[in-house]
């Protein structure tokens, strides 16, 4: 910006020039009076309020104590090795102009740089690199360097309208100042970062994890995430489908905290999702996400557990990785799974991860979480094991398992982060009834379900494959012709009485009798896997179809 | 969840797909269709490996004859690999239609089929 027509224009005095370099003063020659507005700067919760709040009260107790006109707080972008003019009064426009004073030039730039206290009597003729001060009419001037525990953070300078020779009791007003000041300048920025990291480490944490549980009928899921009170940190869990109707089940720990540790658990997770969805079992899983977790650079590590269960037959299979073990709970009280403990990720080049073969039984579910959720400083993880599993054993859903590990949390909040993940394996209702939309990307779950049923009730393996086939023409039956091309539902129920399996499909569009080639061949694939078939125009005018046939055993 | 999942491998006149998952009424059209682009015009024929399929129903049936009508036009020849005991076979078994489409138990004894026939 070109100056203004009426400022002077100051050619700069030689470096140096006009700069008076001052021996420190003890702080006992500071008079009491205004020594004492200085002392709410050493107050530790005065640097919590953030750093603005803590300059601005730093500006106003150094005016005050100092009768001053200006003040100014310069900090030490360290990168640069500049001074950053961060906050001021009666210059305010140095901080708005951004003003950035190299180390070793002009007035801050020689206190930063020498760590004395310099004194200008005439700015007029003296070294100073900031025009500001000379078009601010500032006359006199006198600066030290803000210190903590030797490192240099910033200047601190004042400022007269008038010419004045500040003294030594002026010198020890702003030692004392300076001394107080520099922890809470450092404390606040640090929690200021903090803060700014912590806030970025939640929005992330929240974004990954996921949104919404796969609804699976005859599964109930639940989950928890609770952060720590002050910081962010690397526990995830995941729930997913998987090929054939599987469910995976997965909950980590990434060592850390932070945002790295949060974008870390990012990582993992997907990582640990697409090895699942590419069809490798737990154990297999675990290894590969090992092999990518050690591809990375600078990776920490990380604890993980991964379970797949089939649905259909309840087999639940698990792997961990130095991960505390999963519990299940049915209805004599909750257990921890008897897996053999292992290496977390990261820590071995060649981690084998054996499996455990287990069944999650029809009223049974599985918990998992992470160590945030079990360890009190003083109390053996043994014990607060068993204290979780006390406490979630009356739980009768996954829902209020987890409800009940929440109650852990001590009331004052968690020191880590922690997780928690629950899959129940729920009862089949004697008489399977379903109201499925009369949509073609219902079919699966309708089978998956009858499935399920069948083999509740007995069915062989080829008599559930016969079985599940008939019962997925009739429903097709009623997606195709039921209805267009309006959405509907249509009615599925089975049941069973000694051994005879029935199954009626109802819609309740307009009646008419299967036709076309799709038809007549599901037409033939019913009447060859069931004992009976029957096709006839329902009460409401839709069309029924009801089959049975007698099991084997 | 997708239900079905394809995989090519293409060598010399034939190509092989292998279908994993189910296959029902909500998936045949997308499948029919990638099959159909998936075989080069330079192919021969198309060995179509069912043996990993955990579900196949009426409208799976109806694929195998459409698409079996499509490669005919261009020519080219469509074998299944279907093992005797498989979600598969229990579908063509029960439409009663086993005999009526070219069918081998492997993958290796689909491919020495065409082989002899050239």
């Amino acid at each position: 910006m070109p100056p203004e027509p009426w400022t002077p224009i100051y050619p700069r005095p030689p470096k140096g020039l006009g700069q008076v370099v001052l021996s420190p003063v003890g702080p006992e020659i500071a008079p009491a009076t205004q020594v004492r507005l200085l002392y709410r700067l050493s107050d530790p919760s005065l640097s919590e309020l953030g750093l603005e709040e803590f300059l601005d009260e730093l500006l106003n107790r150094v005016q005050e104590a100092l009768q001053v006109d200006t003040v100014a707080i310069l900090l030490l972008d360290d990168e640069n090795q500049q001074l950053v003019a961060r906050a001021a009064k009666g210059v305010e426009e140095e901080v708005d102009a951004g003003v950035r004073i190299p180390i070793g030039q002009g007035f801050a730039g020689r206190i930063a740089q020498e760590r004395v206290a310099i004194f200008i009597a005439d700015v007029d003729h003296a070294d100073i690199l900031n025009p500001i001060l000379r078009q601010k009419g500032i006359q006199s001037l006198l600066g030290v360097p803000l210190i903590v525990e030797g490192d240099l953070i910033g200047v601190l300078h004042v400022g007269s309208k008038t010419s004045r020779t500040f003294g030594q009791q002026d010198l020890a007003l702003l030692q004392v100042a300076a001394a107080r000041a520099a922890p809470g300048i450092e404390r606040a920025r640090l929690y200021s970062a903090l803060e700014q990291e912590h806030r970025s480490a939640m929005l992330l944490q929240r974004s990954l994890l996921p949104k919404k549980l796969a609804d699976v009928l005859g599964i109930g899921a639940a989950a928890r995430y609770l952060p720590a009170t002050d910081e962010v940190g690397g526990d995830w869990y995941d729930l997913f489908e998987l090929p054939g109707g599987h469910l995976g089940i997965a909950i980590g720990d990434v060592v850390g905290h932070g945002l790295a540790a949060a974008a870390l658990m990012g990582q993992l997770r997907t990582a640990l999702h697409a090895y699942a969805i590419a069809g490798h079992p737990p154990g297999r899983t675990l290894e590969l996400l090992d092999r990518f977790l050690q591809a990375m650079p600078d990776f920490a590590m990380a604890t993980a557990a991964y379970g797949v269960l089939d649905p259909e037959t309840g087999q639940l299979t698990l792997a961990t990785a130095g991960h505390l073990p999963p519990a299940v709970i049915s209805a004599g009280g909750a257990r921890l799974v008897d897996i053999e403990p292992t290496t977390p990720l990261g820590a071995m080049s060649f981690g084998h991860r054996p499996e455990l073969e287990t069944q999650l039984d029809h009223g049974e579910t599985l918990v998992m979480y992470t160590d945030g959720l079990v360890e009190r400083s003083g109390v053996p993880l043994t014990d607060s094991i068993e204290v979780l599993l006390k406490t979630i054993a009356p739980a009768r859903t996954a829902e209020e398992a987890c409800q009940l590990a929440v109650e852990l949390v001590p009331l004052e909040g968690l020191k880590d982060d922690m997780a928690v993940v629950a899959l129940q394996n729920t009862e089949i209702p004697e008489v399977l009834e379903l109201f499925p939309a009369a949509r073609p990307s219902e079919l699966a779950e309708i089978r998956r379900n009858i499935r399920r049923w069948l083999r509740m009730r007995g069915a062989s393996g080829e008599e559930i494959t016969e079985i599940t086939l008939a019962a997925n023409e009739a429903c097709a039956n009623a997606v195709e012709h039921a209805y267009s091309p309006a959405p509907a539902q249509f009615s599925f129920v089975a049941s069973e009485q000694d051994g005879l399996i029935t199954i009626t499909v109802t819609d309740r569009g307009s009646w008419r009798q299967p036709r076309g080639v799709d038809r007549g061949r599901g037409l033939r694939i019913m009447d060859a896997a069931m004992d009976s078939v029957e096709v006839r125009e329902a009460e409401q005018g839709g069309t029924q179809i009801t089959m049975t046939r007698q099991l084997n055993s | 969840m997708k239900l079905a999942d394809l995989e090519f491998d293409t060598q010399d006149s034939t190509t092989v797909a292998k279908i994993t998952g189910e296959i029902d009424l909500s998936n045949v059209a997308t499948i029919r269709d990638a099959l159909t682009q998936g075989v080069p015009n330079h192919a021969l024929a198309l060995v179509l490996d069912l043996s990993p399929i955990t579900y196949l129903d009426s409208a799976g049936i109806q694929l195998i004859y459409r698409l079996r009508e499509d490669l005919r036009v261009r020519g080219q020849d469509l074998v299944l690999v279907i093992p005797p005991v498989s979600a598969a076979n229990a579908a063509l078994r029960l439409a009663g239609v086993e005999h009526h489409i070219k069918t081998a138990p492997t993958r290796e004894e689909a491919l020495a089929g065409l082989q002899t026939s050239d």
